[in-house]
């Protein structure tokens, strides 16, 4: 609707509309919102005292206390501030095989929840890409829940493609990070392990709270399409390999598939981070809403 | 086991190279994937090779195993197999329709002794059915059970031609040594002169019968255009009395001449008729009735008893005048110019003069003096200025009755030698008449001028000129010669026959017609539906005599000996051919199913 992918229709955007993003520690931001801050500000939610300086606002002074005490105490109250919340999302080749699976599709549809849940709650939110064709996003952020057709028009304009080092692109958009806050990335994470954990370990060393969302095909994980004599190319690098494939290795390509993401997901848990993952084979809405907590949102 | 052609076993040398092509058109197929991580992960089965690399799951043994029994089967795989395999020879030939003093016919009897005589066999082995007339022969390929064999005997009618006793013999002896065979049970008429091989077991059922018989009917014109015709019978009395026997000839259903006669036991008498009326059908009927009633009756035709018309072909057409002299004969004179093929249609035979047709003609022709270099005979011709005669064929239709001494030629031609036309009349530098039979017709040659025609003014000429006619015409021939059982040629311009049943069968002139089983009139139907008879009789007093039928000498390895089951091979290639096509059938099924269920899981 409006621009919206058909997955948005005006019942799943109520739904969104009633979710926030939670985070593990408190972070900055860039004006106020519903998320405390570090900071000391004028919520309602006191936070703690400190000794009175002339051209303090007497309005905060305990009188209480100076009555207990006989010195004069301002009260200080948690600062509520918006978050910052950036949503990386992987458009290297690999998201965009196999075709039928919709992968990339998928990973825009779950980037664009997550930046409206976040619009909705007034949280500020950058869109940032790693990889892909049709150029970069802006590298700035956006606020207000009418933005998000703003996003869904630029993801829209993107295709994936090419070929990126995952550890090695995330440092360079920490790097350019100057502030911390909440941070999602949406890739099929079918890199090496080692790159994986890399990139992660960045984020969580820079105290960013991170929500890993791994989107892989329903036919990518079960092998389906796959018979007899195949010669594999990987999309990224052009690898190829010869296999033969018949029921039993089948089942062992898929049970190799799933202990590649649970290797992921273990390693997501140790460090305290949010991980969930989506296989394109089931409904996106469902999955969104059932998976909350896994990403990292809470009602 | 055995292989009927082993040679073929040599394509089992290319079953690897088949595998091997295989290999080289199964390339894989090539499938982009996000990432092979997961395939590297099963390095444990992954293959680099040549082209590609079968799955050596149960399909490729079931295709390898496949393409085994083709090769088995070409081999024409079988196995020894001890079988008593049984030759059935049922004597159909006329003399079994006669009937026995129990009311039954021989025909009847017999198959009734072979049904009694089938019923106490096994049956373990193929039983071939045979009869013996006109010519011995299966009646279908072999019966497996016996209850087949019985009804396929009870199906077969005797027929009205006799048997060929030196092919039956022949042909008894060579079932009796036949190593396929184990037993040959031959019921017939005929019995079987000792030492009887051991292999057969004769059923005799010739009982002498009393019978009366007519030989032959002919009808021949004496002289050429009359009306009346002479008429001979032939008659026999096969009883060991003396009796009177009646003999009534009708022309066309009336009654043209009858004759009494006494014979005595075993005794044959020709009867002659001079003037028999014109009618175009005559039947002769034997009284009293007997135990055989086919060979009381004959049949004649008078087909050639007609005009006759001729064209004449000739530069000079005026020497056809004489020809019209001859009563009967009619003549109608062309030049070469206006001669046309197609007016051969209308006439009986043509006569071509100093001149030869551009195509083998369609009716009995003669060629008078041909010029040299004619292309559809193939004439080799020596101009002369005067020829002789030097000698000539005594016994010729053509040259009968004619005094060649007195005959005079001038200038004429001599033949040389002919691939299909032989030499009647020669003279020094060679033959002066020939005659020969091409496509259905006949014809003759003269390389001499018999025309123009002068009666008794060259007597000698004339009668050689009227055999000539008369040869051409088909006259004063036999009229009742074809007996049944043996084929004739089917004459120019038929197309169908009419048989004596009323069965009507195709015919193509010049080539044998073979459904001359029935005693009767045949009926040659030509072009416009135009009807000609012909006469066929048995006409076969030895088939006749029902009292003394003789002894067939059948020669027979082992007489004496234990019938002993033969060795037959059983082929195995039905047998897997079947498996082939389960195999196969099998494999289809799997694979069709294999896709329903990666299309639903999809």
């Amino acid at each position: 609707m409006f621009g919206l992918p058909d997955e948005f229709t005006p019942g799943f955007l109520a739904r969104l509309e009633k979710l926030r993003i939670r985070t593990r520690q408190r972070y900055a931001g860039l004006g106020r919102g519903m998320h405390l801050s570090p900071k000391r500000g004028s919520s309602l939610e006191f936070n703690d005292y400190r000794h009175y300086s002339p051209g303090d606002d007497f309005r905060y002074i305990d009188w209480g206390l100076y009555g207990r005490s006989d010195k004069l105490y301002i009260k200080l109250f948690q600062e509520e501030e918006d978050l910052l919340t950036y949503i990386f999302v992987d458009a290297s080749a690999s998201m965009g095989f196999p075709a039928g699976d919709r992968k990339f599709e998928s990973a825009m549809l779950t980037a664009l929840a997550l930046a409206y849940v976040a619009l909705a709650s007034g949280d500020r939110v950058m869109l940032r890409v790693l990889g892909g064709k049709g150029g970069k996003l802006n590298p700035s952020f956006v606020n207000g829940r009418h933005r998000i057709v703003e996003l869904a028009r630029r993801l829209a304009d993107l295709k994936p493609g090419g070929q990126f080092d995952f550890a090695a692109s995330l440092a360079t958009e920490l790097h350019s990070i100057r502030r911390a806050g909440k941070v999602f990335i949406v890739s099929d994470f079918l890199m090496l392990f080692n790159s994986v954990t890399r990139g992660l370990g960045m984020f969580t060393a820079a105290s960013m709270d991170l929500t890993a969302v791994q989107i892989l095909g329903g036919r990518e994980l079960n092998g389906q399409g796959l018979d007899g004599d195949v010669e594999v190319i990987d999309s990224e690098s052009g690898e190829r390999l010869r296999v033969s494939i018949g029921e039993r290795e089948r089942t062992q390509y898929r049970e190799t598939m799933l202990r590649l993401t649970r290797e992921i997901k273990s390693f997501c848990l140790k460090r305290g981070l949010h991980y969930s993952l989506y296989t394109t084979d089931h409904d996106f809405q469902q999955f969104f809403v059932r998976a909350v907590r896994d990403l990292g949102l809470a009602h | 086991m055995g292989f009927l052609y082993p040679g073929a076993l040599v394509f089992f040398a290319l079953i690897p190279a088949l595998v091997l092509a295989y290999l080289a058109k199964e390339r894989p197929s090539r499938v982009t994937v996000s990432s092979v991580m997961a395939f590297r992960a099963l390095r444990g089965f992954r293959r680099e090779r040549f082209g590609g690399w079968p799955r050596l799951d149960w399909m490729f043994f079931a295709e390898v195993l496949i393409l085994s029994l083709v090769v088995l089967a070409l081999a024409g795989p079988f196995i020894w197999q001890r079988s008593a395999p049984l030759a059935v020879v049922l004597d159909n030939s006329a003399a079994m329709q006669a009937l026995t003093p129990s009311g039954k016919s021989r025909f009847d009897i017999a198959r009734e002794k072979l049904d009694a005589a089938l019923s106490v066999e096994d049956g373990g082995g193929e039983i071939s059915v045979y009869v013996t007339a006109p010519q011995p022969r299966r009646i279908a390929p072999p019966f497996i059970t016996l209850t087949e064999a019985r009804l396929a005997l009870s199906q077969i009618k005797p027929i009205d031609a006799p048997n060929d006793q030196t092919t039956l013999e022949n042909f008894l002896s060579n079932l009796a040594s036949e190593a396929r065979v184990a037993k040959v049970i031959f019921a017939g008429s005929n019995a079987l002169a000792p030492p009887v091989p051991a292999r057969i077991h004769p059923i005799a059922v010739g009982d002498a019968v009393a019978n009366a018989a007519i030989g032959s009917f002919t009808l021949r014109r004496e002289v050429l255009g009359a009306e009346a015709l002479h008429a001979s019978l032939t008659i026999a009395n096969f009883s060991p009395e003396t009796r009177t026997l009646e003999l009534t000839v009708t022309g066309d259903g009336k009654e043209v001449a009858h004759a009494r006669e006494a014979l005595g036991a075993r005794e044959t008498a020709t009867l002659e008729f001079p003037a028999i009326p014109p009618a175009r059908i005559y039947e002769a009927r034997l009284a009293p009735d007997d135990a055989l009633a086919l060979d009381n009756v004959a049949y004649a035709t008078a087909g050639s008893v007609k005009n006759v018309s001729i064209l004449f072909v000739s530069p000079t057409p005026a020497d056809a005048a004489g020809l019209n002299s001859i009563p009967g004969v009619a003549v109608t004179a062309r030049t070469p110019d206006s001669y046309s093929p197609d007016d051969l249609e209308t006439f009986d035979l043509a006569i071509f003069e100093y001149a030869t047709p551009k195509e083998l003609p369609g009716v009995n022709t003669m060629l008078v003096m041909p010029p040299p270099g004619d292309p559809v005979f193939g004439l080799t011709v020596t101009p002369t200025a005067k020829v002789e005669i030097a000698g000539w064929r005594t016994t010729d239709t053509l040259t009968d009755s004619v005094n060649f001494r007195l005959l005079s030629l001038r200038g004429g031609e001599y033949f040389g030698t002919h691939p299909w036309m032989i030499q009647v009349v020669g003279g020094d530098g060679g033959a002066l008449l020939l005659k020969g039979e091409r496509g259905a017709h006949r014809f003759v040659a003269t390389g001499f001028n018999p025309f123009p025609y002068l009666g008794r003014r060259n007597l000698p000429m004339s009668v050689l000129t009227l055999n000539a006619i008369s040869y051409l015409a088909g006259l004063g021939g036999s009229s009742s010669g074809y007996r049944t059982g043996q084929p004739w040629l089917a004459p120019a311009g038929v197309e169908r026959v009419i048989l004596p049943s009323g069965k009507k069968k195709a015919a193509r002139p010049g080539t044998l017609f073979t459904d001359v089983s029935e005693q009767g009139v045949y009926e040659l139907v030509g072009p416009g539906g135009v009807q000609t008879p012909r006469a066929v009789n048995l006409a076969d007093l030895t088939e006749s005599d029902l009292a003394s039928s003789p002894l067939l000498k059948v020669e027979g390895a082992n007489a004496g000996s234990a019938v002993e089951p033969v060795m037959q091979k059983s082929s195995l290639s039905d047998y897997i051919l079947l498996g082939i096509i389960l195999l196969t059938a099998l494999e289809a099924l799997i694979v069709y199913r294999r896709r329903r269920l990666a299309e639903a899981a999809s």
